[in-house]
């Protein structure tokens, strides 16, 4: 297996090559900052919407917050553009405790969707839990309603589950704490300073490697807000594995985001590496589904912050679905441990990286480390490490990685005949 | 010019990995392993001192580096450099091809240098460049041809 010593700081010129690649995922399928900028300003647009003068629900919000992966800074995009994204808010109202599920899931469309005429009149659409508004470049954004329950046990609330087929004795009410668990995720995987400012050095350098070769300006990042760790973005790298095997089972609910952010937060991670945090968190979550499985049960994931707030009470919904994440898991670990044991070529790495997030950031974060190093060779700015390989950067590393003699050695330029073209 | 002992003793001490599998007064070759990027590929290097410069065989130019395993592997749908970059042919077993690590008309070579601080770490660049070059199909670290793109017709 690599490791990544002292001298190799995280995703340093000498970190293992698969934590290169893993980043390079990362950076790309992360929501660019402009489009979180704008999830803001609508989900405040939509605030002030709800709260006007004559709207059902005038005079009667208490809170309005992000929850899920925008509070714990682990959005992704989806995979497909056309298939859009999420933003999840939650809109906590003051409403009597009488009221019934359907009627708060009902008043909170009526207040969103307004008169003929109104902006988001053509938008919005009822669930069972939520209301959602689409807009048309691929954004949702999901304001599930609540109630405090309890003021002195801040944002323990009551959500409510109201499907519109099914009939009212099927409705409920179910209690969750959004905000006290993001509080507790951001609580035990604070940003890691070392880590983040290589990761944003290297989306910083990576997206400048490629727009110089295609001539276009240096895209904007969501690493420039800060607040990475290794651990959050093995969570989103393991959301993105996760959406790729679900993406062709229709109709199939998927393990929920929540839950996974779950055992992120419960898992120590010493390592400081993206390989390590997905080593270990899915590690956590397979050890979890598979205890079930043995119990002949469903796994049961609680919120730490409250107990009654279960994350696995719509997933998985029967054996065979825990069945397919635990395979699904498993596949994913040993795909990772191949790539961290070092003996592939970057071609086979990408192979890997393509079966386990996609095509397209998979190419483009192997073009990038290939450009990277062929710039460096051309140039003469790498050395050569003692087992050969070649680290493309003018620092002298340690000497038990790079000796004396082959910290720049002397300048070449490639030849040799062209094959004749037919 | 580097004697032979000159050059075998530089290569004990730079890479010790390499073993000399064939030696004698004038001629030597070495088989070691070399990681490019993280991948171990073993290679073999052949030199022979200078004899005439006339009538020499290759070896006798300039070290001859081939990998042995895992075999190249000619892409000829690569949208640079097919089937195989940077190498002087061997038209009957391509992945056997020599490398081509340095351009001879520039002198970028020559017997006074030490193979273990050119020609190995010169090697490491092709590695490393090749398994960008197998992973993308280009080419990303520069380079010269003897001849030109001609297309030639038939």
């Amino acid at each position: 297996m690599n490791e990544i010593t002292m001298a190799s700081p995280p995703l340093g010129p000498t970190a293992p090559v698969s934590e290169i690649l893993l980043a390079g995922i990362a950076i790309r399928i992360e929501l660019p900052p402009s489009l979180h900028w704008l999830a803001i300003e609508r989900y405040e647009a939509i605030r002030k919407h709800i709260e006007r003068e004559g709207s059902p629900l005038h005079d009667k919000v208490v809170w309005f917050y992000p929850q899920g992966s925008m509070a714990i800074k682990a959005t992704i995009k989806s995979r497909r553009r056309q298939d859009g994204y999420d933003i999840d808010i939650v809109i906590e109202l003051l409403l009597p405790v009488t009221i019934t599920p359907a009627q708060i899931l009902d008043l909170l469309y009526e207040a969103i969707k307004g008169e003929k005429g109104s902006i988001y009149y053509d938008m919005v659409e009822r669930q069972t839990r939520c209301v959602t508004v689409y807009y048309a470049d691929g954004m949702h954004l999901d304001v599930t309603p609540s109630i405090l329950l309890d003021e002195n046990d801040p944002r323990r609330s009551h959500i409510f589950h109201a499907k519109l087929e099914e009939p009212t004795t099927a409705h409920k009410r179910v209690v969750m704490n959004s905000w006290a668990f993001c509080e507790h995720f951001n609580r035990a995987l604070p940003p890691d300073l070392l880590f983040e400012q290589a990761y944003a050095k290297r989306a910083r350098d990576g997206m400048k490697v490629l727009a110089d070769a295609e001539v276009k300006p240096v895209p904007a990042h969501s690493t420039m807000e800060g607040g990475k760790s290794a651990a959050v973005v093995g969570l989103q790298l393991l959301k993105r594995n996760r959406n790729m095997r679900y993406a062709k089972r229709v109709g199939v609910r998927m393990p929920p985001s929540v839950m996974m952010a779950k055992f992120a937060a419960d898992c120590q991670l010493p390592t400081g590496t993206i390989c390590g945090a997905l080593e270990v968190i899915s590690g956590a979550m397979l050890s979890a589904l598979l205890a079930a499985e043995m119990r002949n049960e469903l796994v049961d994931v609680r919120n730490p912050t409250c107990n009654e707030d279960c994350f696995t009470d719509r997933w998985p919904e029967n054996r065979a679905a825990q069945q397919t994440y635990i395979s699904d898991l498993k596949l994913f670990r040993q795909q990772l441990h191949a790539l961290m044991n070092g003996a592939l070529g970057l071609d086979e790495m990408q192979e890997l990286l393509i079966e386990m997030f996609g095509e397209g950031p998979a190419r483009s974060a192997v073009e990038e480390q290939a450009r990277m190093l062929g710039r460096a060779v051309e140039t003469g700015v790498r050395g050569i490490g003692v087992t050969g390989r070649v680290i493309p950067a003018a620092v002298i590393a340690s000497p038990s990685i790079i000796t004396s003699a082959m910290a720049k050695p002397r300048a070449h330029t490639f030849y040799g005949e062209r094959w004749p073209k037919k | 010019m580097r004697t032979l002992a000159q050059q075998i003793h530089s290569m004990k001490r730079n890479w010790p990995s390499f073993e000399t599998v064939e030696m004698n007064a004038d001629h030597v070759v070495w088989f070691g392993d070399l990681e490019g990027i993280q991948k171990p590929y073993r290679v073999m290097v052949e030199y022979g001192l200078p004899k005439n410069l006339l009538t020499d065989p290759l070896f006798r130019q300039f070290p001859q580096v081939r990998v042995l395993s895992p075999p190249l592997r000619p892409n000829f749908e690569a949208a640079e450099e097919a089937p195989l970059p940077h190498v002087y042919f061997d038209k009957e077993d391509l992945p056997n091809s020599v490398l081509c690590l340095f351009d001879p008309r520039a002198l970028e070579w020559s017997s006074d240098h030490f193979i273990a601080l050119t020609t190995i770490p010169w090697t490491c660049d092709w590695l490393a460049s090749y398994e960008g070059w197998l992973a993308t199909g280009r080419w990303f670290a520069g380079g010269r041809h003897a001849t030109p793109q001609v297309e030639r017709v038939s």
